[in-house]
């Protein structure tokens, strides 16, 4: 089946994000992953990627989105397209190759990137070009720019140089201040990590470098807790069986260690006297940090290089004295570096929508300056033959040899002029600033945000993050919420719960093992260790581990904590305590599955105290035994099971399976003991209607043949260059068979603190909250149970389906029930009670990216809730387009795991959990954060805000604009249609830049409509935001209905004031631009909710700068206006008139505003009446969900 | 080695990121929060009608005690003969320009009495003709050759090659304001003062005393007045008066003062040059004779302006009682609030 190219591509796009399982996830999340697109093949698309890297990184989420086909039918035919990549061998051109400790010959031929890192973008010489060019990437900048070319133009110089290039340059040299102080302290950085030493073999000894010196092809030497300066193969190691511990935190964020290996065939090698000599051809450089694909040339012979040899730049080293490596890639080249990239940019549902009234205002703009440019050209028309002798006009002139026309071009061409000219004085309707106010007002809710501490975490010390700058007010009309269950409703800490083992049930009493005899430890040198978590025990079973005889049972129960403590990738760390006589071990791994497992055993008497790449060491009930590992099948998410291979110390193998029931149940021989199965199924399922996870637990003792062959194969597999992964599956499918059931665990993953509450406030906004699960159904449900999902009054509609048949079927009957149910509870008014949709995934598979999606989409938006459990990655993003492409509402995604990347990517705002499951969430993410419940102060108090406050700014900027245009415009009628100003030209350049933007920058950060108290105890006042209440054509027409008024006003009272006097031009503009700079602030200040010190000291101090900056221009006796303030404040007529426009102008505003508080009072205008004057009663009344109260 | 991991872990426990918590980070400021309660929005709008009726009243009385005379003469002037030809009439050199009218005072008019003359349709704020201008050269005689603003007025041309400016250069002062009134009353000539017409501010700093006019209406075409050339531009206040550009295409510009008051039913004879030429382009002529209040000259807009205001103020304070009257609605009900009024209804 060849694919088509659109599946293709979408798949080869998304599996190059940093967002998919990885190879290197061993066993992570055994259950709850069911990612279709799986992870085994990853390293091909990578080598793909090499070809074509360049058009990659250029790739922006919004293509991807376009091709992505989310149904997994297209993943599995890009699969295979995946496979026949694999079978290529990585050709010379597109490899690197490196000589071993030969830079020179390594360097030879490529000029290879040096380790000198430059993440500054900018040196001194190339600062002002460069910083100039990215500026006036931005739309606004050019148009500035635009205008003031124009202005430059003799014909139509309106403004004098200095005032029309002021604007520009003033933004400019702010944007530019800005960068150059963050370059700075990029290349501060820059300059510490190229200076940091690092050991070098030179000439056969290790001698210090610095950082920025190492070549590709030298060797390094890296001790314990030291920074891998570049992306190095690891030679050899401290350990003598060549591991290394790293921990990958400056990478990926996840603070557990990983292990590294050198290769046997260099291993024993020691640089100072070996000549260490080889050759390894790898990759191209890319920015994949789970794959590494390699071959290395040693002594003659081929290894091959995995993930697994490869330290990258960044990593620290743990437990592991000193790891020495030949640097392969280098400086930029390296993975981290190309990892360096920001988030893809969203735009706002705000700010699109401000679009739409900006092309709007440029319409305004249009038909001003066509008026005006008209006007203009029938006047020049009408006095045609008067224009030579009008002493105002004087279109001859006489000075020269002949007399010819001045400044006059024919009338075409003076209309022309008068429309460009018009332009440029009427520019600032379109109000550019705004874009600049905008970005510093978001700069300034992210600083709120991020030091709000309701929204810290102490649990894992971590603060909320705004990584999106731009979708700040998006977060106050979000509509559905998509949320991940595991790590993101749930702790995503397990804990060890019950076991099944031989189809007996432990689930009984618990001993609480809290004090200090009783929790299991073991004697090493005379000290004690201890396993760090302690797990509560099941007594029976407790008694039954530590007695040991040879009955099957004692034998059953010794296999299934042998395979718990064995079958995975924890590595035990000892840590010392205060007490010297007293050390702690700590699992480090990547699955809390896992760790919840060997924690589990250890407290039954089966603790893990040393895992190399060759054996374990299991202390089991105070006897120390050791165990060969003589093999490992990592987790992969198709087969959903991992395997380890035992050689016992009596030279027995035994091959220990753990996985997902879906999986395991087919590989074990039911025949062996069919009532254990069956009591074992029963006892899964009651285990996971609890909400519990649980896996499954199989053995099988190898006879020396089935071994051989495992092993031939396995070593085959393991060093094969190309499609590796794809081989291993193969040979781990081969050895689990025919396994006997050990028996099954249930870890609890428990809910996180707060989260049904949060929940409730969500639902009481009315923000539909979806949850898009891995689990299984049982769970998932159950889940919905605990966390006030679901109530018992709700009705489910379950789908669950396996052809695209049954799928119509089920979704046209859940329809029609749907439907009558509704009706039903509009009759009764009972809106308690409603539909609750539960999908699995593969029904999914036949609904999404089909005709069926749109029944999908009427029920779904008919329910309450929808719970879609079993859920691949790409079908969580599937859903979110389901509702995205089809409503304007707005969407949010939440999630922790590398599993919800492709969601929160979709969903207009993605929020990732910074938990435990690693950082690729948090990457993706626009908003990070320590707990679910924090979403409900981001949307409720901080959404609500951002949005009310952003909505305003906006209109008041339109408004603040358009007004002063409009009495630009109603002069320019007075002047003969000439495009003069009596506003001097440096106020109109600084209205927009001193007279009135700070006012309006420091109400959208720091007004608020209502207290956080109010929004937290009414959830509902939410909707103002989804409902676009703040922001909308009718509000915009109104304020621009308002703003002709307000405009009038200022313009014609001082005219109709001054008429048939004395007045010249120059203090008439000085009333003009008082005026209007009075009202915009007034304005404003009636509008303003809260009045804290700051925002009297912007408004006031505004209109006071604005005074001065008057009369200061007026101080200058090289202008026109010189002293004109001065004889103008002399004149009761003045301050009679200033008196007279403020009041007027203001007056309908007040009457509306007023009859609409009275008789129409929208909810925010309610709460903020109780917040005052009611506020003690009602809200101790109705508040008692207080979301920061400690739960439970 | 294990150490070092115990250190490193509880150290970065110990070092909290929590966010320091200061009124401000929390947006808890201290804050004003104004709500308008109904007797609030009541109060209000009775203050500024109360405010506004009676500084209305002020300004109509105030404006009421001016007493203006307007006495339109550019129609008048013109001799029968030329009222087919007005502009051969006003451009010819040689013609009489001189007019005598007789106007007579309405009411008694106390010093100072203003004499201005009034143009109508004359844009002193066209865009050719307010940038014409060079304020450096008014300044300084320094600057005498920075005439770049002022074409097409701005310098002579004596030879081919050498060119020197005119001072003052530009339009403004090229289409200087040159009809003059003599007014005789009773035989007795009215002395007419002329001093102290500009801004002081103008005299002392804007037009230098060692800039003298030079070149000024030097060839064809001449737009106005003429300039004596051994004055210097601090003391010539009628171009001072003048290159003040009016805000608006009517305005009026300060003549000069009377200081002696004329009575009621008084004649005045005005004797006046109509040199001016506004007849090219329609522009109009008024001399206007006009006493000052506080509030300026005559004007009722304002007062009636204030008035209307004060009264639609009133008007609505009423309006507003009977609204809290007839249909209050409790500040802060929760009731009203859109999710419970829903559950009711």
């Amino acid at each position: 089946m060849l694919p088509n190219s659109s599946q293709v591509r979408g798949w080869i796009m998304t599996s190059n994000r940093p967002s998919l399982p990885t190879p290197g996830s061993t066993g992570s999340d055994l259950s709850s992953s069911t990612s279709s697109n799986n992870s085994d093949n990853n390293q091909i698309p990578n080598l793909h990627s090499l070809q074509n890297s360049s058009s990659q990184l250029s790739i922006k989420s919004n293509s991807w989105r376009a091709s992505v086909n989310f149904g997994s039918k297209g993943v599995s035919v890009a699969d295979s397209e995946g496979f026949s990549i694999s079978r290529r061998e990585i050709n010379d051109d597109d490899a690197r190759l490196v000589y071993v400790n030969d830079p020179l010959k390594t360097n030879e031929t490529f000029e290879f990137c040096g380790n000198s890192i430059r993440t500054g973008k900018y040196s001194v010489f190339t600062f002002l070009p460069r910083n100039l060019f990215e500026q006036f990437h931005r739309v606004a900048y050019m148009y500035f720019l635009i205008i003031a070319i124009l202005n430059q133009l003799p014909q139509l110089a309106v403004f004098g140089r200095g005032a029309s290039i002021l604007p520009l340059a003033s933004v400019l040299f702010v944007t530019a201040v800005k960068d150059a102080y963050e370059d700075w302290r990029r290349h501060k950085a820059d300059k510490i990590e190229n200076n940091r030493l690092s050991s070098v073999l030179v000439n056969d000894r290790f001698q210090h470098k610095r950082s920025k010196d190492i070549q590709v092809g030298e060797i390094v030497k890296v001790s314990a807790d030291e920074t891998i300066p570049c992306d190095i193969v690891v030679l050899s190691t401290s350990d003598p069986t060549g591991v290394a511990y790293v921990q990958t935190i400056n990478l990926d964020g996840e603070s557990n260690l990983k292990t590294r290996y050198a290769k046997q065939e260099t291993l024993s090698k020691v640089p100072e006297k070996d000549v260490i000599s080889g050759l390894i051809k790898c990759e191209k450089p890319n920015r994949n940090i789970y794959g590494f694909q390699a071959n290395m040339e040693v002594d003659g012979k081929r290894v091959s290089l995995g993930p697994s040899n490869i330290i990258l730049r960044g990593c620290v080293i743990k437990n592991t004295d000193w790891v020495v490596g030949v640097v392969v890639y280098a400086g930029r080249e390296t993975k981290a570096m190309l990892n360096n990239s920001g988030a893809p940019s969203k735009r706002s549902r705000l700010e699109t929508h401000m679009n739409r009234e900006i092309i709007l205002l440029s319409f305004f703009l249009v038909t001003l300056c066509i008026i005006v440019s008209a006007c203009a050209g029938f006047w020049l028309k009408r006095h045609q033959d008067e224009l030579d002798i009008m002493p105002f006009y004087r279109r001859k002139d006489y000075s020269k040899e002949q007399v010819e026309n001045y400044n006059y071009y024919g009338l075409g061409m003076e209309i022309f002029f008068s429309f460009l000219m018009s332009v440029i004085v009427f520019q600032i309707m379109i109000p550019i600033s705004l874009y600049i106010s905008m970005e510093l007002v978001r700069v300034g809710q992210a600083y709120f945000m991020i030091r709000d501490d309701k929204m810290f975490d102490a649990a894992s010390n971590t603060k909320f993050q705004c990584r999106a700058l731009n979708i700040n007010e998006d977060l106050g009309q979000i509509k559905y919420v998509f949320s991940d269950k595991t790590g993101t409703l749930t702790e995503n800490k397990m804990e060890f719960q019950f076991a099944s083992i031989s189809g007996v049930d432990y689930s009984g009493e618990k001993i609480e093992f809290y004090g200090e005899q009783g929790a299991y430890n073991i004697q090493v040198d005379g000290q004690v260790w201890r396993p760090k978590m302690k797990v509560q025990v099941d007594s029976k079973l407790l008694k039954l581990s530590k007695t040991r005889n040879d009955t099957k049972s004692s034998k059953e129960i010794y296999d299934f904590f042998l395979a718990l403590a064995a079958c995975n990738t924890i590595v035990p760390i000892v840590v010392n305590t205060s007490n010297p006589n007293e050390k702690l071990i700590d699992y480090q791994g990547e699955s809390p599955d896992e760790q919840a497992l060997v924690y589990a055993a250890a407290a039954y008497g089966f603790m893990l105290i040393e895992r190399t790449s060759g054996h374990i060491v299991i202390d089991i009930q105070g006897e120390r035994q050791r165990f060969n590992v003589l093999g490992m099948h990592e987790f992969d998410s198709d087969r959903k099971r991992m395997s380890v291979i035992l050689g016992y110390p009596d030279s027995t193998v035994k091959v220990f399976v753990k996985g997902a029931d879906t999986t395991m149940f087919k590989v074990i021989d039911e025949s062996l003991n069919l009532s254990v199965v069956k009591s074992t199924e029963n006892h899964l399922h009651s285990y996971s209607s609890i909400g519990l996870r649980t896996l499954v637990v199989g053995m099988r003792a190898l006879s020396i043949a089935e071994f051989d062959t495992w092993q031939t194969s396995y070593e085959i597999a393991s060093t094969a260059l190309m499609g590796r992964a794809g081989l291993l599956r193969k040979v781990a499918i081969n050895i689990e068979n025919n396994l006997s059931l050990l028996g099954a665990s249930a870890i609890e993953d428990r809910l996180q603190k707060g989260v049904p509450e949060a929940i409730e406030s969500l639902r009481k906004a009315g923000i539909k909250v979806w949850v898009l699960t891995g689990d299984k159904q049982e769970t998932a449900i159950s889940i919905g149970y605990s966390s006030k999902l679901l109530t018992s009054k709700m009705m489910q509609i379950i789908i669950n389906n396996n052809s695209k048949m049954s799928c119509k079927k089920s979704l046209e009957d859940a329809l029609i029930t749907s439907r009558k149910l509704i009706n039903v509870t509009r009759a009764s008014e009972d809106d308690e009670s409603s539909v609750a949709l539960i999908i699995d995934g593969t029904s999914l598979v036949y609904i999404l990216d089909s005709e069926l999606e749109e029944q999908l989409f009427e029920l779904a938006s008919k329910c309450a809730v929808v719970l879609c459990c079993r859920v691949a990655p790409l079908q969580k993003a599937g859903i979110v387009a389901l509702i995205k492409n089809r409503t304007d509402d707005m969407t949010l995604a939440i999630g922790d795991g590398a599993n919800d990347v492709s969601m929160i990517q979709m969903a207009d705002v993605g929020v990732g959990i910074s938990g435990q499951e690693g950082r690729q969430a948090v990457m993706a993410s626009d908003f990070a954060m320590g707990q679910f419940r924090f979403l409900v102060p981001l949307m409720l108090v901080h959404g609500h805000w951002n949005y009310q406050r952003m909505a305003y700014m906006i209109l008041y900027n339109f408004y603040r604009n358009a007004l002063f245009v409009f009495i630009l415009f109603w002069y320019v009628l007075y002047t003969g249609f000439t495009l003069t100003t009596s506003i001097t030209e440096w106020s109109s350049v600084l209205y927009s830049v001193i007279y009135t933007a700070i006012p309006t920058i420091v109400v959208g950060i720091l007004d608020k409509d209502l207290s956080r108290k109010s929004l937290m105890t009414y959830p509902q006042l939410y909707g103002s935001g989804q409902r676009k209440e703040s922001y909308n054509a009718k509000l915009f027409w109104v304020t621009m209905v308002d703003t002709l008024w307000q405009s009038v006003v200022v313009f014609f009272i001082p005219l109709l004031a001054f008429w048939e006097s004395d007045i010249d031009s120059s203090s008439l503009g000085d009333l003009w631009t008082l005026a209007v700079v009075f009202i915009v602030n007034i304005h404003l200040a009636m509008d303003v909710i809260r009045w804290t010190w700051i925002s009297h000291a912007s408004i006031w101090g505004s209109i006071i700068a604005t005074c001065i900056c008057v009369i200061v221009i007026d101080a200058i006796p090289a202008l026109p206006g010189y002293w004109a303030i001065f004889n103008l404040a002399s004149s009761g007529l003045f301050w009679i008139c200033l008196l007279g426009i403020l009041i007027a102008s203001m007056i309908p505003r007040f009457i509306v505003k007023m009859f609409m508080q009275h008789c129409k009072p929208c909810d925010r205008q309610i709460a903020r009446e109780a917040e005052k004057f009611q506020n003690a009663m009602e809200i101790t009344r109705n508040g008692e969900i207080e979301m920061n109260l400690p739960h439970r | 080695m294990n150490n070092q991991v115990t250190n490193g872990a509880s150290k970065s426990k110990r070092i909290s990121k929590k966010p320091q918590y200061s009124r401000f980070t929390q947006q808890e400021l201290p804050a004003w929060k104004p709500i308008l309660t109904p007797g609030w929005v009541i109060a209000s709008f009775l203050a500024i009608a109360f405010l506004f009726i009676p500084i209305g009243l002020v300004s109509l009385f105030a404006s009421e005690r001016v007493v203006e005379i307007v006495y339109r003469y550019d129609q008048d002037c013109v001799p029968e003969m030329y009222r087919g030809n007005v502009t051969a009439y006003i451009q010819n050199s040689l013609t009489n320009k001189t007019c005598v009218e007789n106007i007579t005072v309405p009411k008694k008019m106390d010093p100072p009495i203003f004499v201005y003359y009034q143009l109508d349709n004359f844009y002193q704020n066209h865009r050719r003709y307010v940038k014409s201008r060079s304020d450096k050269q008014l300044r300084s005689a320094a600057y005498e050759y920075s005439t770049k603003e002022c074409e097409p007025k701005e310098r002579v041309n004596t030879t081919p090659v050498t060119w020197v400016p005119i001072v003052p250069c530009g339009l403004i002062a090229w289409s200087l304001f040159n009809d003059t009134y003599n007014l005789i009353m009773e035989d007795k000539v009215l002395d007419i003062n002329k001093k102290g017409i500009a801004w002081k501010s103008d005299k002392n700093v804007k037009f230098g005393s060692n800039v003298y006019p030079k070149n000024f209406q030097y060839g064809a075409p001449i737009g106005g007045g003429k300039l004596n050339e051994s004055i210097p531009l601090s003391e010539q206040e009628d171009l001072m008066v003048w290159m003040r550009t009016a805000a608006l295409p009517t305005f009026r510009k300060l003549y000069g003062k009377i200081n002696t008051s004329l009575e009621a039913h008084d004649t005045i004879t005005v004797v006046l040059q109509n040199n001016y030429n506004t007849y090219s382009f329609g522009g109009q002529k008024k001399l206007v004779l006009s006493t000052t209040t506080w509030i300026g000259g005559k004007n009722d807009f304002l007062g009636i302006a204030y008035l209307t205001v004060g009264g639609i103020c009133l008007f609505m304070a009423l309006n507003f009682i009977l609204l809290y009257v007839f249909k209050p609605r409790p500040l802060g009900d929760p009731s009203y609030l859109s999710w419970n009024r829903k559950t009711v209804s």
